[in-house]
Formats: structure tokens, C-alpha cells, sequence
């Protein structure tokens, strides 16, 4: 029957019927986030403008205050800085032994196989674990670090890994770093794959030696992952919350405080819902423009593949 | 040698030299795990540590049992993540589909909204989930949880699949769609199963979030006897005593399945690792 149709109105009735049949397989992904995501979240703005504590059925409107008393709040400000030093330092640290443990991998070793699961094994181990043995190895009384440190003599006293207000953030980055890295290997090789041989052929018969190979075919080719990965990653380490809570709980002093322990603080311990949620709210800005950055990266290489 | 050359090996050297480090550092904290859980305990209270020792015990275990409802986590946890997995790539999958090969406007901006959606921060989220949950009185009850829990396993499934989906060529579709099957038989029929790859990545990434996950579990559970093996486990090191022989022993068998899982299907995990950052 539709064959006699108008070519028009075939196509016309087609393209209505994949619409309704697309909305319909969406419905029950997009009920579900906007019960569970979109409604809490509004909530949460709410929050951010009341004077909400936990355990108190009222919760009277404020306006700012809850922003204001934060921004003049030197915690917070501390949190601020902690929380970029934590992603930067992360994430910097990861790019560069992922980058480097990527070139090597890709090269025929032999066992590569093998070096590649061990390699994988920090990703596969459920955080929190890590986190558990990483706190056991920082411990204080018979820690495994401070044994090896003092034994090889490259300390010459005991080091208060997470009780050094100066120690305690590197001690939480090398926890990020050793549980992330992983992932960029594996990312940045499979883009190593993507570049073509030819190109590395034609530098060799250029006489190019292993930098200008590096820097001209290399680099230019996986860019692209490096940057979606890198992105990626710092979106997860800007808001993690666990390593740094079970590690430190923000401690010693403020020293690793970040933001999303912070919001908890305030909020749980705290009492103070309404003042924690703006906490959270004040991330946003940079929340958003790093998933808009990222969103942007990966549809344009949708769009070229 | 030509200077090349001596350079080159030169670099080769420094590469095994460095990725023995790594590797090292990657296996030492499992291996240190590994040893003080199978250790009698008495020995996690030495003022030495145990970097090697062949008297094995699982004392560690027998403790953790008897003195905790470790089982209990461990079940809670299991149920709690089968079935937002279920739940989740359910639901996924038809989503998927729908945004990776029907076009109908607005398809473009709910895929980004999806997008930002996997990655909105639980730190934004748990006040009003505890908030919500505790007026309703469901704090506490599993369920809940796995509702919770699709926050964050419902969109990152469907970036998964979607991508996986754009790899399924078209023509195989418009092909059954021709010969008269409607579009939930070729969804059904056709595509369903050239995507189980996909769909088993999905699953074990969903079950993993579900598995690892902390804050939601650590806010929004109180009663022992509901704990996750995340909550539970870390409530033994804000004890008085530090119980490091139980709590490593309590960390081998939360790791244990997502490694078998791991092993067995590390193939499928690379790729989807990958499939983000490098299909797109």
C-alpha cells in the first residue's frame, strides 16, 4: 500500500514513525533521570537558599546567605585551592606515566601481555580497597612505607604520611595517581594504534630520529584521546570524595580539605544541609565547563569518524 | 655503533627500567594486602612490618566473620548491584538505540543531556537524596539504594551502548526493516544481538560503579545489618583498635570477584575503556 503512496508522504509517515518509536524507547532512561537527577538537583538549589539543619523540619528562606558566609570563609577558600592542587597535581602526574608507560608498551616486548594486566591491576581493584591498603602502608605505627623508607635510608626519621600537614597532599595524590594511571595507559594506547604506520615509515625514510618522530607523527595523532582522557579524568578526580575522606577526612588541620569533603563536613557532621549544598552549587561553574569542553571534543570526533 | 643507535639503546634501557618501576609499584600495594590478610593477625601488631613470610593463616577471616556480618555486606552488596545492572541496562539499551540511530529533533541536545548527566557530581546529590529518603523513612532500605544508584549507572550505560551501537552498520537493520519486520523486531531480532558485547561491557561496568560505590552507600545506610562491603569495610578503620589484618582480609574478598570478573573478561573492559576516549 505504501509503495502507491507519494514519495513524499512515504517518507513523511516513516520519519513520524521513528520519531514516536525513538521518544518511546527513551521514555522509561529519561523518566528515571528526571525523578532521580533532575528533581534532587532543583532540591538542591532550593537547599542552597534556605537555612535548612539537619533534623529541623523548617527551613526558613535566606537568599545568599549561605553563599556569602561561605565566600568569606578562609575553610572554604582553602578547600578551593586544595581542590585544584589535588586535580592538577593528579592528573598531571597520571598523564605523564600514563603517556610514558603507553609508548613503552606499545613497542614488541616480550611478555607485553602479561606487563599490560599487571599494569591494569590498580584499576581493577575496587577503589575504596586501595584506598584501605594505601592507609595501612601510610600507618604510623609498623607502616610499610616508613620500613622501607628508613631501611634503603632514603628517610632519616619516621615520616607522618597523612599527619604531615606538608606530606599529606602529595600522600593523597600518589593514591589518586596509583589507582588512575591505568586508564590512561590503555586509553592512550589504543590510540597509539589509531596512527597510521605509513606516516612513521615515511619519517624514517626522512631520516627523522625518535623526537622528531615523536613530536611530529606521535604526538599530532593521539592528541585528540590525550585530551578527551585528561578531561575525563579531571571531571572524576575534581569530585572525588572517598580517597580523600578515608585517607585523611580533610586533615591534618585543612590541609587536604577539597570541596566535595568540605560539603560533606557541613553538611553531615555539620547539621548545616542548606549551607553544604552551596558548597556543591559553587563547584558547578567548573563542573559545567570542563562536561561542556568534554562534550564538545568527543562530538566533534563523532563528527569526523 | 652510529650515535642513533647507541641513543636508541640508550632509551630502550631507560624504558624497562622505568616500566619495571611501574609494575612494581603497580603490585606491591595487592601483593602488601595480600600478605597481611593471610598472616596470623597478631602479627599486623608488630612494630615490623611483614613484607614476606610463609606462615599463613586465614585466622584474618575466620575473625572478620565471626566478629562482623561480613556475609551480610557482602549479599546486600551483591543484590544491590545485580540489580541496578539489570535495571539499568535495561533501560539503557532502548535508550541507546533510540539516540544513536533514530532521528527525531531534539536528539542531539538529550544526547548531551545524558552526557552531563553521567558526569554530574554525587556530592551535589546525596543532601537531597538524604533528605528525600529520610522523610520518606527508606534510609536504610536497600531498595532505595538501587534507585540511587541509577543515577549514575542508567547514563553511563547509555554512552556506552550508544557508541557501541554507531558501530553496528546500518544497512543489516533497513535490510529487515524492507522485508517487513517492524522496528521493535529489528531492534529485537537484529540488533540486540550483534550488540551483546556491548551490553556485557555495560553490565560489568554497572555492576563495578555499583560495587566500588561509597558516598551514596556511606550517607544514606546506618544499621550494620544493611551495610555495603564499601561502608562496611570502612567503618572498621574509624574503630579505637585498627584491625589492618581483618580489614585486608576483608579487602581480598571485596576485590576477588571484580578481578575474576576483570581477567575473564579483560578484553571486553579494554575496549570499553577505550571506546570512550577513542570511538567516541
Amino acid at each position: 500500500m505504501q509503495a502507491l503512496a507519494p514519495a513524499w508522504r512515504a517518507r513523511h509517515t516513516v520519519s513520524r514513525d521513528e520519531a514516536t518509536f525513538g521518544y518511546t524507547l527513551l521514555l522509561p532512561a529519561a523518566t528515571l533521570i528526571f525523578i532521580l537527577v533532575g528533581v534532587p538537583f532543583l532540591r538542591a538549589l532550593w537547599l542552597s537558599f534556605h537555612r535548612k539543619l539537619l533534623g529541623s523540619e523548617d527551613a526558613p528562606w535566606i537568599g545568599l546567605q549561605n553563599y556569602a558566609t561561605l565566600l568569606e570563609d578562609v575553610v572554604f577558600w582553602q578547600a578551593v585551592k586544595n581542590t585544584f592542587v589535588f586535580t592538577i597535581g593528579s592528573i598531571g602526574t597520571k598523564l605523564a606515566i600514563g603517556l610514558v608507560i603507553a609508548l613503552i608498551l606499545n613497542e614488541a616486548l616480550p611478555l607485553r601481555g602479561l606487563w599490560r594486566s599487571i599494569v591494569m591491576l590498580p584499576y581493577a581493584m575496587p577503589t575504596l580497597v586501595s584506598v584501605l591498603v594505601w592507609k595501612w602502608m601510610y600507618n604510623d605505627v609498623a607502616g610499610v612505607l616508613d620500613y622501607l623508607a628508613l631501611q634503603t635510608k632514603l628517610a632519616d626519621h619516621p615520616i607522618l604520611w597523612l599527619g604531615d600537614p606538608a606530606v599529606a597532599m602529595p600522600a593523597v595524590i600518589a593514591v589518586n595517581v596509583w589507582r588512575g594511571f591505568p586508564f590512561f595507559v590503555i586509553t592512550i594506547l589504543a590510540g597509539l594504534q589509531t596512527v597510521p604506520q605509513e606516516l612513521y615509515d615515511a619519517a624514517k625514510v626522512d631520516g627523522a630520529g625518535v623526537w622528531p618522530r615523536f613530536s611530529q607523527v606521535t604526538l599530532p595523532g593521539i592528541l585528540p584521546v590525550v585530551a578527551v582522557t585528561t578531561l575525563f579524568s579531571a571531571i572524576l578526580t575534581f569530585n572525588d570524595f572517598s580517597i580523600i575522606w578515608i585517607l585523611t577526612q580533610g586533615g591534618p588541620g585543612n590541609a587536604t580539605q577539597v570541596l566535595s569533603t568540605l560539603t560533606y563536613r557541613i553538611s553531615i557532621p555539620g547539621l548545616e544541609l542548606g549551607k553544604g549544598v552551596a558548597v556543591s552549587v559553587l563547584m558547578l561553574p567548573i563542573m559545567v565547563g570542563l562536561i561542556v569542553l568534554l562534550n564538545r571534543f568527543i562530538s566533534r570526533r563523532e563528527e569526523l569518524a | 655503533m652510529s650515535a642513533q643507535r647507541i641513543q636508541h639503546l640508550g632509551l630502550r634501557t631507560f624504558g624497562w627500567l622505568l616500566l619495571a618501576m611501574v609494575l612494581v609499584i603497580a603490585l606491591f600495594p595487592p601483593y602488601f594486602m595480600a600478605i597481611t590478610a593471610f598472616h596470623p593477625p597478631s602479627l599486623s601488631f608488630s612494630r615490623t612490618p611483614t613484607l614476606f613470610s610463609t606462615d599463613l593463616s586465614l585466622r584474618a577471616f575466620s575473625e572478620l566473620f565471626s566478629k562482623y556480618p561480613y556475609l551480610t555486606w557482602m549479599s546486600n552488596t551483591a543484590m544491590v548491584s545485580v540489580a541496578s545492572t539489570i535495571f539499568s541496562v535495561t533501560v539503557a539499551t532502548l535508550a541507546a538505540y533510540s539516540l544513536s540511530r533514530l532521528r527525531y529533533p531534539g536528539r542531539n541536545a538529550l544526547s548531551s543531556a545524558v552526557f552531563f548527566v553521567y558526569l554530574f557530581p554525587s556530592t551535589l546529590l546525596f543532601i537531597p537524596m538524604f533528605i528525600v529518603l529520610n522523610s520518606l523513612h527508606m534510609l536504610d532500605w536497600l531498595p532505595a539504594l538501587v534507585a540511587v544508584y541509577l543515577t549514575f549507572s542508567v547514563p553511563f550505560s547509555i554512552w556506552l551502548l550508544k557508541a557501541y551501537f554507531l558501530t553496528i552498520p546500518r544497512e543489516l537493520e533497513d535490510a529487515a526493516l524492507v522485508d517487513g519486520a517492524t522496528r521493535w523486531q529489528s531492534l529485537i531480532f537484529i540488533v540486540m544481538p550483534l550488540a551483546t558485547p556491548g551490553i556485557a561491557v555495560a553490565c560489568i561496568y554497572s555492576f563495578t560503579l555499583a560495587w566500588n560505590e561509597y558516598l551514596y552507600a556511606f550517607t544514606l545506610l546506618s544499621d550494620q545489618s544493611r551495610f555495603t562491603l564499601a561502608t562496611g569495610l570502612t567503618k572498621l578503620i574509624f574503630g579505637d583498635v585498627f584491625l589492618w589484618g581483618m580489614i585486608m582480609a576483608g579487602g581480598v574478598l571485596m576485590s576477588a570477584p571484580l578481578l575474576i570478573l576483570y581477567f575473564v573478561a579483560q578484553r571486553y573492559i579494554v575496549a570499553g575503556l577505550s571506546a570512550g576516549a577513542v570511538k567516541g
